[in-house]
C-alpha cells in the first residue's frame, strides 16, 4: 500500500508548522524547508503504511531518530488523523520519541478527535513527552478518565518538562478537586519536587485524610532533616490506625534511610523531648523504631518507672527496636519480670532481633543470642518459634542447633523445616555434605509435609529446588 | 632492569624441553624480559632470535605455542620466515597464523597470502580470516578467488571481504552475483551489506544506495527468511542514504 499525503493535509501540516514554530517561540519551520529530503519522507511515510510490521519499524526508525526539522515533524504528525488506531498509536509514541514540539498540536488533535482509550492514552504520553505547561490542562483532565488514560495521564503530569510546570501542579494539589488532589501529590512526588516540600508539609496536616496519607508518602520519598517538624504534626494529625501506621512508617523512613538520616534522627528527638505528654505517648512508636542512644534513654527511664502505664509504654516501645542491640535488656527483663504479658512481649522482641540482618551482630552472635532466648522458653509454642526463627541464621552451627530438636514430637516440625531451609543453601549444604545427608535422612524419616520431603529428597541428591511465588491477590 | 641474557639461558633450556603438564612457571624470566623488551630494540632482537629458534624440529607443540604467543609480541620480519614455515602443518598453522596476523611489518601479510596459495581446506579458511583480521586491503584478490570455491571457505572470502569493506572487495562481492550456493550466497548478502554501511559512514551515500538497491532488487523475489532479512535491512540502508538531514 502506498501512503501519501493528500494536497490538502500538506496545507494543515504547513498551518501547524508555522503555528508550532510560533508557540515554541522559534522561527517558522518553512527556513529549514531546503533541508529537508522529501524522497527520504515519502519513503518513511510509504514504510509506516506497510502490512508488514518489520516495514514500519523501520519508518518508525526513521522517524524517531532521522529526518531532522520542525517541518517534516509537522508533516509526520499530520499523518496522525489518517491512521487506522493501532498505527495511530505506533506513531504517537515514536514521535513522542522524536521529541520535537511541533508535533504537539497534531497529537493534541488526536486526543480531541479519537475515542480509541489505546490512542487517547498514547496521545497522552505523547504530550507528556513533547509539551509544556500549556497541556497541563487537558492533561489534568484526562485524570478523571478511566486507564489507560487515567495512567497514561498520570505518567504524562510525572514527566511533562518546563519551568512553571511543578508550581502548577503543586496549585493543583492545593485548590484542585479534592478528589484528585492526592494523585496531585502522588505526581509531585513522583516528579520529586523539592519546591513543593513546604506545600507537602502543608498538606500532612489537610483535613482530608487521604490528602494527608498522600502528603506523607510523599515527604517520605525524598524528605530530610528540615521536614521532620512538620512529619512530626503528620503523625499526630493522622487518624489511629492505618493511617497512623503509613504516617509513622514515612517518618521512620526520613530518619533511617534519606539523605541526612542522622540528622533527621536528631530533630525526631528534639520534637519528642519538646512534645505534650499525649503527643510523646504517640511519637514514641516512631522515636523507638528508628532506635538510638537518646530514644533507648527515654525507653529505659520509662520501664523504670513507677507508674505501670509509663512503664507499659516503654515496654511497647522496646517491642518496636530496630536491631539487636537491646537484647540484653530484653534478656535481663526476661530474667526478672514475673508478668507473663511482659514476658511474652519480650520474648517475641528477642526471636524477632536474634537473627535480623542489621550488621550489629556476628552469625556467632546472633546464635549465641537465640539459644539464649530459647533456654528462656517455658513454652513449645515459644519454642517452635526460635527453631523457625533460626533458619534465618545461615551457618553449620545453626543446622548443629536445631538437629537435636528432631526428636522431640512437639518440635520435630519446625526443627524439619529450619534444617531443610539451611540445606536450601547450597554453599552451606555441600561445604558439609555428610552433616546434611544425615539431618535430611532425619527429616525424611519425621516429617509427614509432602513439601519438605520433596525438598529434603532434592537437596540430598545436589539438586535444587524453586520456591513457590506467592499468588497475587 | 638491564637485559642479561644469561640469566634465561635457563629458562630457555627448560622451554626447549617443555611439554603440557609441565611447570609453566620456570618461564616467568622469559615473559618479563618480553615486556621489558619493549624499551630495549637489542634486547628484543636478542630475545626474538631465541624464540624463533625453537620453532625449528625438536620442540613440543606446546613449547612453539608458547614461542608463538610470545613472538605475537616483540615479533619482527625476522621471525616471519620460522613462523611462514608452520603454517601448511594442522598442528601449528593457528598458532603461527596467531602470531603472523599480529607482527606488523608487510612481510608478515605477503607470508599469509603466500600460504593462501598453498594449503586447503580449514587452513585455508584460517589464512582468509587472518588476512582480513590484518584488514590487508592487498589480499583482496586473493581472497575473492575462493567466493565461487567451495562452501564454507566461500563464507569465509565473503565475510573477509566484507570485514574488509574497501572498494575492490565491494566490487568482488557485486561480481559474486552468480553464486548458487545458499550460505555463501547468504554470506556475500551479508558482506555487501557491510560495504554499504562503510560507505555510509563514510558518507558516500550514492555508492552505498547503488548496493542497497541492487541487494534490495535481488531479494525482491525470495520468500526465505534470509530474502526477507535482506531487504529489511537494504530498506533501512536505502532510507539511511536518502535522508541527508542526519549523520549515518
Amino acid at each position: 500500500m502506498r501512503f501519501t499525503i493528500p494536497r490538502l493535509c500538506r496545507g494543515i501540516a504547513l498551518t501547524w508548522a508555522v503555528l508550532a514554530g510560533l508557540s515554541c517561540g522559534l522561527q517558522p519551520a518553512a527556513a529549514a524547508e531546503a533541508a529537508v529530503p522529501q524522497d527520504a519522507v515519502q519513503m518513511t511515510i510509504d514504510f509506516l503504511g506497510k502490512d508488514d510490521q518489520a516495514f514500519r519499524a523501520i519508518g518508525l526508525d526513521r522517524v524517531r531518530y532521522g529526518l531532522k526539522g520542525e517541518a517534516v515533524t509537522v508533516q509526520l504528525a499530520g499523518l496522525l488523523s489518517k491512521l487506522a488506531p493501532a498505527r495511530q498509536v505506533e506513531l504517537t509514541a515514536a514521535l513522542a520519541d522524536r521529541g520535537d514540539r511541533a508535533a504537539v498540536p497534531a497529537v493534541l488533535a488526536l486526543l480531541l478527535a479519537s475515542k480509541e482509550p489505546a490512542v487517547r492514552a498514547a496521545a497522552i504520553s505523547g504530550l507528556g513527552a513533547l509539551g509544556s505547561s500549556a497541556e497541563i490542562a487537558v492533561l489534568k483532565a484526562s485524570l478523571t478518565a478511566a486507564d489507560p488514560e487515567k495512567a497514561a495521564a498520570r505518567r504524562a503530569l510525572t514527566v511533562l518538562r518546563g519551568n512553571d510546570v511543578t508550581a502548577l501542579i503543586t496549585e493543583a494539589a492545593k485548590f484542585g478537586d479534592s478528589g484528585l488532589r492526592p494523585t496531585f501529590i502522588d505526581i509531585l512526588a513522583d516528579r520529586r519536587a523539592i519546591t513543593a516540600l513546604p506545600d507537602l508539609l502543608a498538606a500532612a496536616v489537610d483535613g482530608d485524610p487521604a490528602v494527608r496519607t498522600s502528603a506523607m508518602r510523599a515527604l517520605a520519598k525524598f524528605g530530610g532533616p528540615e521536614q521532620v517538624s512538620g512529619m512530626v504534626q503528620g503523625v499526630l494529625k493522622a487518624a489511629a490506625g492505618g493511617e497512623r501506621d503509613e504516617a509513622e512508617r514515612a517518618l521512620v523512613t526520613v530518619c533511617t534511610q534519606n539523605p541526612g538520616k542522622d540528622k533527621a534522627a536528631e530533630a525526631l528527638l528534639t520534637q519528642f523531648k519538646a512534645a505534650d505528654e499525649t503527643a510523646q505517648e504517640t511519637l514514641l512508636t516512631v522515636l523507638a523504631r528508628v532506635g538510638g542512644t537518646g530514644a533507648i534513654a527515654i525507653i529505659d527511664g520509662l520501664i523504670a518507672d513507677t507508674n505501670v502505664a509509663k512503664r507499659k509504654l516503654g515496654l511497647t516501645a522496646l517491642t518496636k527496636w530496630p536491631d539487636a542491640t537491646v537484647s540484653q535488656r530484653l534478656l535481663d527483663l526476661l530474667r526478672t519480670s514475673q508478668d507473663q504479658a511482659e514476658r511474652d512481649q519480650m520474648l517475641g522482641t528477642l526471636i524477632r532481633i536474634a537473627p535480623l540482618p542489621d550488621n550489629k551482630l556476628n552469625d556467632k552472635q546472633k546464635l549465641e543470642l537465640l539459644e539464649k532466648t530459647m533456654s528462656l522458653c517455658k513454652r513449645d509454642e515459644d519454642r517452635r518459634r526460635v527453631l523457625e526463627r533460626a533458619n534465618a541464621i545461615r551457618t553449620i552451627e545453626t543446622l548443629r542447633f536445631v538437629v537435636p530438636y528432631l526428636d522431640d514430637p512437639n518440635l520435630a516440625e519446625p526443627a524439619c523445616l529450619s534444617v531443610v531451609e539451611l540445606a536450601h543453601h547450597r554453599n552451606i549444604r555441600d561445604a558439609n555434605k555428610d552433616e546434611f545427608t544425615k539431618a535430611l535422612d532425619k527429616v525424611l524419616g519425621t516429617t509427614k509435609n509432602e513439601e519438605l520431603i520433596d525438598r529434603a529428597e532434592r537437596y540430598k541428591q545436589g539438586q535444587t529446588w524453586e520456591r513457590k511465588k506467592p499468588a497475587k491477590s | 632492569m638491564a637485559y642479561d641474557p644469561a640469566s634465561l639461558d635457563k629458562p630457555f633450556d627448560v622451554l626447549r624441553a617443555f611439554d603440557w603438564g609441565g611447570d609453566a612457571s620456570a618461564f616467568q624470566p622469559i615473559d618479563a624480559a618480553v615486556v621489558a623488551a619493549h624499551a630495549d630494540p637489542a634486547a628484543r632482537a636478542d630475545l626474538e632470535k631465541r624464540l624463533a629458534a625453537l620453532l625449528g624440529k625438536g620442540t613440543s607443540r606446546a613449547a612453539k605455542e608458547y614461542v608463538c604467543r610470545k613472538l605475537s609480541l616483540i615479533g619482527t620480519a625476522a621471525s616471519v620466515p620460522s613462523l611462514a614455515a608452520l603454517l601448511p602443518e594442522k598442528d601449528h598453522s593457528h598458532m603461527a597464523r596467531f602470531a603472523l596476523e599480529r607482527i606488523n611489518v608487510p612481510e608478515a601479510a605477503e607470508a599469509l597470502r603466500k600460504a593462501l596459495g598453498t594449503v586447503h581446506g580449514d587452513l585455508t579458511i584460517g589464512m582468509i580470516s587472518s588476512l582480513a583480521g590484518r584488514g590487508d586491503a592487498a589480499s583482496v584478490p586473493a581472497i575473492a578467488a575462493f567466493l565461487s570455491g567451495e562452501s564454507k571457505t566461500a563464507v569465509a572470502a565473503a565475510d573477509a571481504l566484507g570485514s574488509l569493506h574497501t572498494p575492490e572487495a565491494c566490487q568482488a562481492l557485486a561480481a559474486a552475483g552468480g553464486v548458487t550456493d545458499k550460505a555463501a550466497a547468504a554470506a556475500i548478502a551479508d558482506a555487501r551489506l557491510a560495504c554499504a554501511e562503510s560507505l555510509l559512514r563514510q558518507g558516500k551515500r550514492a555508492e552505498a544506495k547503488a548496493i542497497y538497491t541492487s541487494l534490495a532488487d535481488a531479494a525482491a523475489a525470495g520468500t526465505t527468511p534470509t530474502a526477507k532479512a535482506t531487504r529489511l535491512a537494504a530498506a533501512r540502508g536505502i532510507l539511511a542514504c536518502l535522508d541527508t538531514s542526519t549523520t549515518s
